[in-house]
């Protein structure tokens, strides 16, 4: 059980002393932290409400809403890819579960993700929604939201290890589920219920950014059954990750160690 | 003297994978059998491609050998390999990489937080102790490396050729650390090119030649013999006197 909490302690330990480091290489240090998701903003309201004057009024919240989710699902499954590599020196030295690594840069990652809530929360305000208590529901999308992201870093982080081909086959899938997540669209757009429904269950980015709206735009709980059938497959998928991982220890070791 | 790990028939072979079908095969080690002594100083030398790092690595249980086993009769073994080549993540700086380093190798946050103003100030690293390790020369990473590998707190500590490096004066106080190390508890598994060295810290000192072993026996003795042998004279005279 102590060594469960040492290994908690690395992650937590290693994911700061990363931010510190990429915080100490750029000028603005942790100023970037709330200027990215601002400038995303920025860009957004140029193209959307400036340039083509779509959407209604509030169509950049709308698109935050899905745009920031988006991004840290991203950010997470990319940088997992690399987790194992990057920690070449710590793998070459002692035997750690190597399942930490990519823990670490989703510790890393859900740090940063706090300040884009919060930039995703005062652009709800701008927007005329205010506080309600139905924003308590926040908390079991963002913890869902983090159950769906571990899983497909943890496997990311496994095939760039197993072949470094894979980051290419990551972007695209990453492009594609930018596409298919109703980030620019709605969702609930679509007319044909049968694909409406099929999106919802099949991609759960799709869902969890559907919520996020619900919730910030619409003052409107989520559907809290899908959500928990969503909590509890991922819950479990994760359980299963850590078992491949535990298999794979030294074979692992050794194919960051060969590369 | 009771044994911490003990290899049996030990054996490791590399398959390297080239594009999708393509694979190569390399013995590194085959049908190695030792014990380690637990508190005792062991050198292992041997000419390059000996063997010597991947029984390193085997040692530390980073990777399991492909035939044979390792045990550890007195139950889980902590260790940590000391190493030149790999080490640190270049962006963190090195107070993080220390205390990373620290807590992995079983030291709470705080007591490693405590350990940190010893380590810098032993690796004479100044004010370079706060930036990115990338930023350092190979000197100053082999510094930090032993300098935090001589503080950790492990049952075993592997140490890969990085007492050669540094200046004369941090050399020597590495010795220095070694030897007060040797006279304690801690049992250390070192590799060298340097056979005198070996015969100066060690107790007994293993011979690889070839992914076996060639000798493994007193320390003086066994380096002795190996400088014989690497000599290439006397090399060549012996194997006419084989024929």
């Amino acid at each position: 059980m102590s060594s469960i909490f040492r290994l908690l302690d690395i992650i937590d330990l290693q994911a700061r002393a990363k931010l510190k480091a990429e915080a100490s290489r750029l000028y603005l240090s942790y100023l970037w932290w709330v200027l990215e998701p601002m400038l995303y903003v920025l860009v957004f309201y140029i193209v959307f409400e400036t340039l083509l004057n779509r959407g209604g009024p509030n169509f950049v919240f709308f698109l935050m809403c899905g745009k920031i989710p988006y991004l840290w699902l991203n950010k997470s499954i990319v940088n997992s890819g690399g987790a194992l590599f990057e920690n070449r020196g710590l793998i070459g030295r002692i035997d750690v579960p190597k399942i930490i690594f990519p823990y670490i840069t989703l510790q890393e990652m859900l740090y940063k993700q706090w300040v884009g809530f919060l930039v995703l929360f005062a652009t709800a305000l701008y927007f005329d929604s205010s506080i309600t208590l139905n924003w308590l529901w926040l908390i079991p999308v963002i913890v869902v939201n983090y159950l769906v992201l571990v899983v497909p870093s943890l496997i990311a982080a496994l095939l760039v290890t197993w072949a470094q081909d894979f980051r290419i086959l990551i972007q695209m899938g990453m492009l594609f589920l930018m596409f298919v997540s109703g980030i620019f669209w709605d969702i609930n757009d679509i007319q044909n219920e049968f694909w409406r429904d099929f999106l919802l269950t099949a991609n759960p980015l799709a869902f969890l950014i559907d919520s996020y709206r619900k919730i910030l735009m619409y003052n409107q709980a989520p559907d809290l059954i899908h959500l928990a059938w969503l909590a509890l497959a991922f819950a479990i998928m994760i359980v299963i990750m850590h078992r491949i991982y535990e298999l794979l220890r030294y074979r692992l070791t050794r194919l960051v160690l060969e590369a | 003297m009771t044994a911490l790990l003990e290899i049996s028939s030990v054996g490791m072979e590399y398959k390297v994978r080239h594009g999708l079908f393509r694979t190569f095969h390399h013995t590194a080690l085959s049908d190695i059998s030792f014990t380690i002594e637990q508190g005792e100083t062991l050198g292992v030398i041997g000419r390059n491609g000996s063997g010597k790092s991947t029984l390193l690595e085997l040692l530390t249980g980073l990777i399991r050998p492909t035939s044979g086993t390792i045990r550890s009769p007195l139950g889980a073994v902590t260790r940590s390999l000391l190493t030149l080549g790999l080490g640190f993540r270049t962006d963190l700086s090195g107070e993080d990489n220390v205390i990373v380093s620290l807590v992995l190798q079983g030291y709470s946050r705080k007591s490693a937080r405590q350990l940190v103003p010893k380590i810098s100030e032993f690796a004479e690293l100044g004010p370079f102790f706060y930036e990115p390790v990338r930023t350092y020369s190979a000197g100053m990473r082999a510094r930090l490396g032993f300098a935090t590998g001589t503080h950790s707190n492990v049952d075993l500590l592997l140490i890969d050729e990085v007492l050669g490096v540094g200046d004369i004066e941090f050399r020597d106080k590495a010795e220095a650390t070694m030897i007060e190390r040797m006279g304690s508890e801690q049992t250390v598994v070192f590799v060298t090119q340097a056979p005198q060295q070996a015969a100066r810290l060690c107790n007994r000192v293993l011979w690889l030649e070839q992914g076996n072993i060639r000798e493994l026996g007193d320390a003086k003795e066994v380096a002795n013999n190996y400088q014989q042998a690497s000599r290439p004279s006397t090399a060549a005279k012996e194997q006419s006197a084989r024929r």
